[in-house]
C-alpha cells in the first residue's frame, strides 16, 4: 500500500498535466493506475479521520481539516476522465471496474456527485469534533460503498 | 464438474430412498404463535437485521424503493438460478393476507403457503433460530409496506432440483436449529450470536458448503467461493480477520476497512443493514466474531 501511494504521487503529477502516456499492450494501464492512486489517497486521508472517529487518536483539528480537505479535493478530480470506456475488469490488467459504468454513465456521475456532497459534509464535521467526524464517517462510507457496490468487482 | 455429478447422483439416490418417509414438510408449532401481537416499530429492526430487503427489493434499490419487496433479484447457484418472489402485502401477487403462522412457516421452516418446501436460497436455516415474537414483529412491520402487483417470476432450476419434495431430505440432513457457537456467553455475545446466526445469516455467505449445498459448520465463517463463481467471500474467523473490535464496528457502520478501503459486493448490503441497528448491536456482532474458532 505504501509503495502504491508513492507511485501515486508520480501519477498525480502526471494527471495534473493531463498526461496519459499510451501503453501499447494495455492502453488503459495509466488511467487504471491513476484512479487507483486517487482512491488510495482518499483511503489514506480517511485513515487520519477514522483514527479520530474510533477514538484511537485524539481529535486534532488541524490534521482533521487537512485530511477532509484532501478527500474533498480528490473527490472533485474524480471523473469519467479516469474511467475511459473499455477499461473494465478482464479487459485491462489490474482493473476491477465493471462495464456497467458505461452502460449507466448518468448514475455513475450521480454517485460522484454524492461523494462530493459527503466530502463537503465531512469538511464541516472535521472542523467540529470527533463525534461529528464519527457521524459523518457513515455518510461518507455510504457514498464510497454505493459506488463500489454497483461498479467495482470485489477483489477477493 | 465431477463433484457436481456425484452430488447429483447422490441427491437422486437420497431422494428416492427417503422420498416417501422423510420428505413431508414440517411446520412450526402454531401454539407458540397464538395470541402474539406484532410491534411494527420493533419489527423494522428485525427486518433490517435479517436483510429481507437485500434479496426481495430490486438489486439497485435505494431509499424508499428498498421497501418495495416486489422480488425479481436472481441468485445463481450450483443448482440453478433462483428468483426472489414478490413478498409485498399485495393480496394477489404478494403475501398480503397470510396468517402469522403461514408467514412463520415460510420464513423459519421453509414451508410455503400450500405446504410446499421452499428452497434454502431463502435462509430459513438461520431464521429458524428467531424467537416467535421477533417473527410477529417482523410481520407487523412488513404488513405496512407498499404493495406491488408485480407477479413473481419462476426459478430457472433443472431436474432433479425442481422437485420441491426432495428438499425434505435436504432439510433433514442440513437444517440445524442449534447454535454453531455454543457454551457460556456474555449477554453481549449472546446478542451478537442472535444477530449473526439467527438474523443476518453471516454464515450463508461466509461458510463453505459441501457438495449438496449444506453448510460446513466445522468451518464456520472460514470463507467460501461466491455463488456466482466470481471470487471468494473472505474468511472472517480470527485466523484471518485480525481487526480490532472497533475496526469491525466501524466496518459494519460505515463500510470502511482498517485500511479505509470501502466495502463492496454483497457485503455492502449487509453493512447498510447493520448500520441501521443501534451501535450496541454492532458491538455485539463484533464481540461474537471474536468467539468464532480460528480456521485457516
Ligand atoms: C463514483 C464511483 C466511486 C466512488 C464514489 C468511490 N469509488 Fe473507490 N473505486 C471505484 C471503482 C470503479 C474502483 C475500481 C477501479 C479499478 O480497479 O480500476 C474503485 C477502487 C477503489 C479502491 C481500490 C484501489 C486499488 O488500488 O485497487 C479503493 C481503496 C477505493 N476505491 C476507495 C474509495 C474510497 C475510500 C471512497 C470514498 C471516499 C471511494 N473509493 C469512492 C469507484 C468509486
Ligand atoms: C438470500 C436471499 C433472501 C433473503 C435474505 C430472504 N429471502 Fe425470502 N425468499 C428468497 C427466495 C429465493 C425465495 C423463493 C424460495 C422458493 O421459491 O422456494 C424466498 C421466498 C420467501 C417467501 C415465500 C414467498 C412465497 O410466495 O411462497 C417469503 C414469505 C419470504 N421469502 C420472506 C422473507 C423474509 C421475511 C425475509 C427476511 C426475514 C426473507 N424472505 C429474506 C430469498 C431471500
Ligand atoms: C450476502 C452475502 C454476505 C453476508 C450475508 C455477509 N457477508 Fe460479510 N462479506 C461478504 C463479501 C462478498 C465480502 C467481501 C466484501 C468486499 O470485497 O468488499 C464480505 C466481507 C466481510 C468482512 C470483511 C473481511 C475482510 O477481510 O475484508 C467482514 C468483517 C464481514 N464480511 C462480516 C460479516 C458479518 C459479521 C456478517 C453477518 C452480520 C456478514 N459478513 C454477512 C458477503 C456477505
Amino acid at each position: 500500500m505504501k509503495k502504491r501511494l508513492i507511485a501515486f504521487t508520480t501519477m498525480a503529477a502526471l494527471t495534473a498535466f493531463g498526461v496519459y502516456a499510451q501503453d501499447a499492450e494495455d492502453p488503459f494501464a495509466d488511467a487504471v493506475e491513476t484512479r487507483h492512486g486517487l482512491m488510495l489517497q482518499m483511503a489514506s486521508d480517511l485513515g487520519t479521520l477514522g483514527g479520530m472517529a474510533k477514538g484511537e487518536v485524539a481529535y486534532d483539528k488541524a490534521a482533521a481539516t487537512k485530511a477532509a480537505a484532501n478527500v474533498a479535493a480528490i473527490a472533485s478530480v474524480i471523473s469519467m476522465a479516469q474511467f475511459p470506456a473499455g477499461s473494465e475488469n478482464g479487459k485491462s490488467a489490474d482493473s476491477y471496474a465493471l462495464a456497467d459504468i458505461w452502460a449507466k454513465p448518468d448514475d455513475f456521475m450521480a454517485k460522484i456527485t454524492d461523494l462530493n456532497n459527503a466530502a463537503a459534509m465531512m469538511q464541516t464535521a472535521a472542523a467540529t469534533d470527533a463525534n461529528a467526524i464519527k457521524a459523518s464517517m457513515a455518510q461518507l462510507g455510504g457514498a464510497c460503498s454505493a459506488c463500489h457496490k454497483a461498479y467495482r468487482q470485489p477483489e477477493s | 464438474m465431477s463433484r457436481l455429478l456425484t452430488a447429483l447422483f447422490g441427491i437422486v439416490l437420497l431422494g428416492i430412498a427417503g422420498f416417501i418417509l422423510l420428505s413431508a414438510p414440517r411446520t412450526v408449532n402454531a401454539a407458540a404463535y397464538s395470541g402474539l401481537a406484532g410491534d411494527a416499530a420493533k419489527g423494522e429492526l428485525v427486518f433490517w437485521a435479517a436483510g429481507c430487503a437485500s434479496c426481495h427489493a430490486a438489486a439497485d434499490a435505494t431509499g424508499a424503493d428498498e421497501l418495495v419487496l416486489a422480488g425479481g433479484q436472481q441468485f445463481p447457484s450450483a443448482f440453478g438460478t433462483f428468483v426472489a418472489p414478490n413478498i409485498s402485502p399485495d393480496p394477489m401477487q404478494g403475501i398480503g393476507g397470510w396468517t402469522l403462522v403461514e408467514f412463520a412457516n415460510a420464513v423459519t421452516q421453509g414451508v410455503g403457503k400450500d405446504g410446499e418446501h421452499l428452497y434454502p436460497a431463502l435462509p430459513y436455516n438461520a431464521y429458524n433460530k428467531m424467537v416467535p415474537q421477533d417473527v410477529a414483529d417482523l410481520k407487523a412491520f412488513m404488513d405496512g409496506l407498499p404493495a406491488s402487483a408485480e407477479p413473481s417470476k419462476p426459478h430457472q432450476v433443472g431436474f432433479p432440483f425442481n422437485i420441491r419434495r426432495s428438499l425434505g431430505v435436504w432439510k433433514l440432513m442440513f437444517e440445524k436449529t442449534d447454535w454453531v457457537i455454543a457454551g457460556d456467553l456474555t449477554p453481549e455475545q449472546t446478542r451478537g450470536r442472535y444477530i449473526a446466526e439467527a438474523m443476518a445469516h453471516c454464515g450463508e455467505c461466509h461458510t463453505p458448503r459441501n457438495a449438496l449445498g449444506g453448510l460446513q459448520r466445522a468451518a464456520w465463517l472460514s470463507g467460501a467461493p461466491n455463488p456466482d463463481r466470481k471470487g471468494r467471500t473472505p474468511n472472517i474467523t480470527p485466523a484471518k480477520l485480525t481487526w480490532s473490535k472497533a475496526d469491525v464496528v466501524e466496518y459494519l457502520t460505515s463500510g470502511f476497512t482498517p485500511e479505509f478501503d470501502s466495502v463492496g459486493g454483497h457485503m455492502a448490503h449487509v453493512v447498510e443493514n447493520m448500520a441501521r441497528l443501534p451501535e450496541s448491536d454492532r458491538q455485539a456482532v463484533a464481540a461474537y466474531l471474536q468467539l468464532v474458532p480460528a480456521v485457516e
